[in-house]
């Protein structure tokens, strides 16, 4: 991978594009902000008539659609589209008490366990997140935006602080930037958990209609971002969307009409853990195949059974089956997982994989906001049923009511946590099959005891809501 | 309570909320859905217009 | 509302001649306006009852076979506007009954009237809640459903203030069936509220056992007050019925207007 550190000054002070990879994670570590400009040039807003920019007016949005970036949160919903539904419904929302439309808001909460890039990001260029957050606006109309960190992060807290303080001093910031402080809690990252505490409420999401993008933070429309997202947007600013997508081998074409085509162009950012030799975040070029990025982790430290694909939400896959799959979200959407905001986690041999599913489906459920019935009701229930499949002797009548649960609390609730959850178990039934027929024979696998693998920050078995 | 007004259309899980049919409600039964959602003691349910597809 | 009318009527045609003597035999209103403003009251009474335990049993989700749930919320929402009309003719034959001086502000505005002010005021009261509750119901589906559940706890008040103003206001209350029914309303609602009591909030059992406290305390209070208040003699005129003057001849009356009756004529009570 070339180093895209050396980069030298085009003309006219602008940067050549970074090529190969990394493009988001500087390789010689954080740059301040002196040093993001020299390397990457100057922010291309537009001038004072709404020209320029690199693409003109309007430009950001078409690039980002012609670029086919997809969300980088978990969803993995278009970008461009995003962004335009918010200028439009901005448009039309119009000002109100001299302020225009829009609002955008970064989410940099991160409430995923398994997940940790958007600290990393953070940490090492939060200038390109904090750009991004400003051409969004720009592109969308928005006069104010919010920065949603973890509260417990206080060094990035206050590292990002001062960041926002250096870019307000030279005017590279653009609307003003509020950080907000989110508290822990799987759900409480979620769109309109966040555009819930920007209003001063509780920290849980809302029932939609209305989505963000319509009417979010203060009534307005609303543009929710992940940060990794926003990094991006902020590279294809400056760089435009052929070099977004011309990553790898075969430059993908720009046909962003094709479904998937989008899912599937530039560079993300991989929580990798588990049982790999060099667990941590990598920078990969999407549709790399899983089991060539685990070699460059180098490789799994003991022998593999599983791949837990997407985070909590996402789903598991026996390792040989999941060896050549592409890393994108489409592609593992086909065979029961998905790519979520980029996690993939190795189980070893040596644990249990219903063990882990039912120690993962307490922790969901005792995360449950409260707000709906079928929630708090059935995953305490659909966890109960879990523990019983992985820890003590399943007869035929447990799997055919973890069935029914399955079905009872999918599309009911006012957020994904029940519909994640029963994805999560369901591709478990799938991927564990094996485990469940021994079970049912032998009883619980010795395997079951180990320390569970999957992390679940402060939980204890029975834990409540 | 709503399963007793709108049988039809409106189930209960195990734990008594509502489960309901998919598909627009057919016509006949406009009136009882609407007294059903406003005679909800939650204000649970919602009546609204299907978008023509 | 038994018994013979009395006929007695009052001629004021001498008032002019003279100053008001200083207690003044008050005479009892005949009218059949009189006797609609009490029997609507105590049907408004009965009704309210009627609502209210409905709605306790609505909230522990009281069910059977065949007496499905919304059986019980119907029968509260017509009960409870079945009051409301009861207790609006209550008040129009208060107001049309020349006797007794109650305005038309005082079916709005508490404690200001010339007539048993505390008293009828708490029938005012009771209307103003009883609005509040009909109108937010009516209105259920396009106001916020935390706002429509906060003014329907005020149902906790209405009836019982409902309840203090009969004994209070009521030209009957020393009438033993109309105690009795009064007491069995009461009773109904006392046992529905601590079924309610032990069954709802299983979170907050620091509620529960202060709601307990209240109902407890409400009934020796309000136990209490009627045996020394209302059931006592000379009530009418402890509670502020107003003295009507009279013309002259003879002594004024030296007794207070007697027992319960809005003034009477001893032997007068129904």
């Amino acid at each position: 991978m070339s180093a895209a550190g050396a980069v030298s000054a085009g003309p006219a002070g602008s940067a050549l594009p970074p090529r190969g990879l990394p493009r988001l994670i500087p390789a010689d570590g954080p740059l301040r902000l002196a040093d993001h400009v020299e390397r990457y040039g100057p922010v291309p807003f537009r001038d004072r008539r709404g020209h320029g920019g690199r693409f003109g007016a309007a430009g950001l949005i078409g690039q980002v659609e012609r670029a086919g970036l997809t969300g980088r949160g978990g969803a993995c919903f278009p970008a461009g589209r995003k962004l335009r539904s918010v200028a439009e419904n901005g448009r039309r929302a119009g000002p109100l008490r001299g302020q225009s439309g829009a609002v955008v808001v970064a989410n940099g909460a991160e409430s995923e366990p398994t997940s940790a890039k958007d600290r990393l990001l953070l940490t090492f260029a939060p200038h390109l997140v904090l750009d991004g957050i400003a051409l969004a606006a720009e592109a969308v109309g928005a006069t104010r935006a919010y920065l949603c960190l973890h509260e417990s992060s206080d060094k990035l807290v206050f590292d990002l602080g001062a960041a926002i303080v250096e870019r307000d001093r030279v005017g590279q910031n653009r609307v003003p930037v509020q950080m907000v402080p989110v508290p822990g809690g799987y759900v409480a990252g979620q769109e309109t958990s966040l555009v819930n505490q920007i209003n001063g409420k509780a920290p849980k999401p809302a029932f939609v209609p209305p989505r963000p993008f319509q009417k979010g933070a203060h009534g307005r429309p609303t543009l929710v971002q992940n940060v990794e997202t926003l990094a991006h947007i902020a590279l294809i600013a400056r760089f435009g969307a052929d070099w977004f997508r011309h990553l790898g081998p075969v430059p993908g074409p720009a046909v962003p009409s094709a479904p998937g085509s989008g899912a599937m162009a530039g560079s993300a950012l991989v929580t990798l853990s588990g049982a790999v030799r060099m667990p941590g975040v990598y920078e990969i070029a999407l549709g790399m195949p899983v089991g060539e990025l685990i070699r460059r982790a180098g490789g799994p430290s003991e022998q593999p059974q599983a791949i837990l694909a997407g985070g909590y939400f996402g789903g598991w896959l026996p390792y040989a089956r999941a060896h050549d799959v592409p890393v994108s979200d489409p592609t593992l959407r086909a065979v029961g997982a998905a790519l979520g905001p980029g996690v993939l986690i190795l189980l070893p041999e040596s644990a249990c994989g219903l063990a882990e599913t039912a120690w993962i489906a307490s922790y969901l459920a005792s995360q449950s906001a409260g707000q709906c019935g079928p929630c708090l009701n059935g995953l305490p229930a659909l966890a109960e049923m879990l523990a019983q499949l992985a820890f003590g002797r399943p007869d035929g009548s447990a799997l055919g009511g973890t069935e029914r649960l399955l079905a009872l609390v999918t599309r009911r609730g006012a957020c994904h946590l029940p519909d994640g959850t029963a994805a999560f178990v369901t591709s478990a039934l799938t991927a564990f099959a094996g485990d469940l027929r021994r079970h049912a024979s032998y009883g619980p696998c010795p395997r079951a005891r180990r320390r569970p693998v999957l992390p679940a920050p402060g939980h204890a078995w029975g834990a409540k809501p | 309570m709503c399963a007793e007004l709108l049988p039809e259309l409106i189930t209960t899980d195990p734990w008594g909320y509502p489960i309901i049919a998919p598909g627009p409600v057919p016509r006949d039964l406009l009136p009882l859905a609407r007294y059903a959602v406003t005679m909800c003691p939650t204000l649970a349910l919602l009546l609204t217009r299907a978008e023509r597809t | 509302m038994t018994g013979p009318a009395l006929a007695a009527s009052v001629s004021t045609g001498s008032l002019a001649a003279g100053g008001l003597p200083p207690e003044a035999l008050v005479v009892t209103s005949s009218t059949p306006l009189w006797y609609v403003t009490r029997a609507t009251g105590l049907i408004a009474l009965v009704l309210l009852t009627a609502s209210m335990a409905l709605g306790l049993l609505s909230s522990v989700r009281y069910q059977r076979p065949a007496w499905p749930r919304f059986v019980t919320i119907g029968l509260h929402r017509n009960t409870a506007l079945l009051a409301l009309a009861f207790t609006g003719l209550h008040i129009v034959t208060t107001l049309a009954d020349s006797f007794v001086p109650v305005k038309l502000q005082d079916v709005v505005v508490p404690f200001v009237s010339a007539y048993r002010p505390v008293w009828l005021g708490l029938g005012t009261i009771t209307f103003d809640l009883l609005l509040a509750l009909a109108v937010t119901s009516l209105l259920r589906t396009r106001m916020k459903y935390r706002s429509w559940r906060l003014v329907h706890w005020s149902a906790f008040l209405c009836w019982p203030v409902a309840v203090l103003h009969g004994l209070g206001t009521g030209s009957d209350t020393r009438v033993r069936w109309v105690l009795a029914l009064t007491a069995a309303c009461v009773a109904l609602i006392a046992v529905l509220t601590a079924w309610r009591l032990a069954n709802g909030w299983p979170s907050h059992a620091g509620a529960r056992l202060a709601g307990a406290f209240a109902l407890v305390i409400v009934l020796i209070v309000g136990g209490a007050w009627l045996t020394a208040g209302p059931l006592q003699p000379g009530w009418a005129r402890r509670s502020g019925t107003p003295q009507h003057p009279v013309s002259g001849g003879g002594k004024p009356n030296s007794t207070s207007p007697a027992d319960g009756t809005a003034g009477g004529t001893s032997g007068g009570s129904r």
